[in-house]
């Protein structure tokens, strides 16, 4: 798993590269975890080259997710692939994150908001 | 009786989920591991799934459990009609009616059920196996680790209103996927530490032309929905390794379609040989304890 790191509009952008699984979820969410307690609650991963999620992916995420609402944003996901977009459904996950088609509108949703 | 898991082995759970002839996906998901050289160290089957699981635990070859589905699975299962069932429905008190009620005769299945499994023991197994069905009264999941693999089989095949539930002791068993369709937490609770599940969500019905496909579709919808609640609640709930492959069907898969059974094992095959790299160096670095 490769992660790169930008911005637009003041949104962070994780762009998520690979795979999301037991020997990479922990360094995903030390990603997240470092955005977060530097103030970017405002957070959209970029899944336009993500290949696959295992359960400890999911569970990084779902951990991301709460720790950036509990400290006032959000994660939303982006682009994201068919074969993840099964997965994520299949674990409920469609039903408590915001999903948008591209990173442009995953940012937009958050200065709409502003 | 249960048997632990080797822990030692380089090795993974499988889980077989509910899901008709689509559940010869297995048969792939078994090819990409022998080649990648990874042990299946458990089963766990659900509903046809559980064919599937019994055959692969009880060592037969990808060509064999192929071919015993074709003579097993056959719309002829589901053909004869139960008439004295029909009549107690539809005149309860004058006939009497009890759960042991299903539209279909069971014979022809539980014979072909005799002829591939005869008096195999689910303990007996190469591959420690365990098959899931639902308990009638309570609604529970019931897990069969012992006993006779032909009882455990036709509990879990017992779908609503097709097929009877089926008395294993004391007790009325119902299809598995009625409570759980995918039943990683099995695995789980059996000590696995990486688990492959293979899932299939029911299919729905292009048009309802019948109360049966009336049923099926209710059924679809609550399966469906089930599946997702139950697969995340055991995703998020616990540290064991889910690995999901779920195989892409382009063609519509019809309930006893064994015509396209290699159709169906390549599919599953093909999902699975994506997750062969990441299982490979998850077990390896299982092994030198560099693992999440």
């Amino acid at each position: 798993m490769e992660i790169e790191l930008r911005s637009a509009d003041g949104i962070t952008i994780v762009g998520i590269r690979g795979n999301v699984d037991g020997l990479t979820a922990d360094e995903l969410m030390r990603t997240f975890s470092e955005r977060v307690s530097e103030g970017s609650v405002r957070l959209v991963a970029d899944c336009a080259s993500l290949d696959y999620t295992s359960s400890a992916g999911l569970r990084s995420l779902l951990g991301a997710v709460k720790l950036a609402r509990q400290h006032g944003g959000d994660l939303r996901l982006a682009a994201i692939q068919q074969q993840v977009l099964r997965v994520l459904d299949l674990s409920g996950f469609t039903s408590i994150l915001k999903t948008y088609p591209d990173v442009q509108s995953a940012v937009g949703s958050f200065v709409e908001q502003a | 009786m249960t048997r632990s898991v080797d822990r030692h082995q380089r090795g993974v759970a499988v889980v077989i989920g509910s899901g008709s002839v689509k559940c010869a996906a297995a048969l792939g998901l078994v090819n990409a591991l022998n080649r990648a050289g990874i042990a299946i160290d458990m089963l766990v089957g659900c509903s046809a799934g559980c064919l599937y699981a019994t055959m692969i635990a009880a060592g037969r070859s990808t060509a064999e459990a192929a071919e015993m589905t074709r003579m097993l699975w056959t719309s002829e299962i589901a053909a004869q009609h139960d008439r004295r069932a029909v009549f107690r429905a539809m005149f309860p008190r004058t006939l009497g009616f009890d759960a042991r009620f299903g539209l279909r005769s069971d014979r022809l299945i539980l014979q072909r059920l005799r002829t591939a499994f005869g008096d195999m023991r689910i303990e007996d197994t190469k591959i420690p196996l365990h098959l899931t069905a639902t308990d009638f009264a309570t609604g529970n999941q019931a897990v069969f680790s012992s006993g006779p693999a032909i009882d455990a089989i036709r509990a879990s095949i017992a779908v609503p209103f097709l097929f009877s539930p089926w008395p294993i002791g004391d007790r009325l068993y119902l299809d598995g996927y009625m409570s759980d369709p995918l039943p990683v937490g099995v695995a789980i609770k059996e000590g696995a530490g990486v688990i492959v599940a293979m899932g299939f969500e029911s299919p729905y019905q292009e048009s309802i032309s019948t109360a049966g496909r009336f049923a099926f579709q209710v059924s679809a919808i609550l399966s469906n929905n089930l599946l997702k609640s139950q697969y995340s609640f055991h995703g998020l709930a616990h540290h064991a390794e889910i690995i999901s492959i779920i195989p892409q069907f382009n063609q519509r898969i019809k309930l006893f379609a064994t015509e396209k059974i290699p159709y169906i094992i390549e599919e599953g095959e093909r999902a699975a040989e994506a997750q062969m790299p990441y299982l490979d160096r998850l077990l390896s670095a299982q092994a030198a304890g560099t693992a999440a």
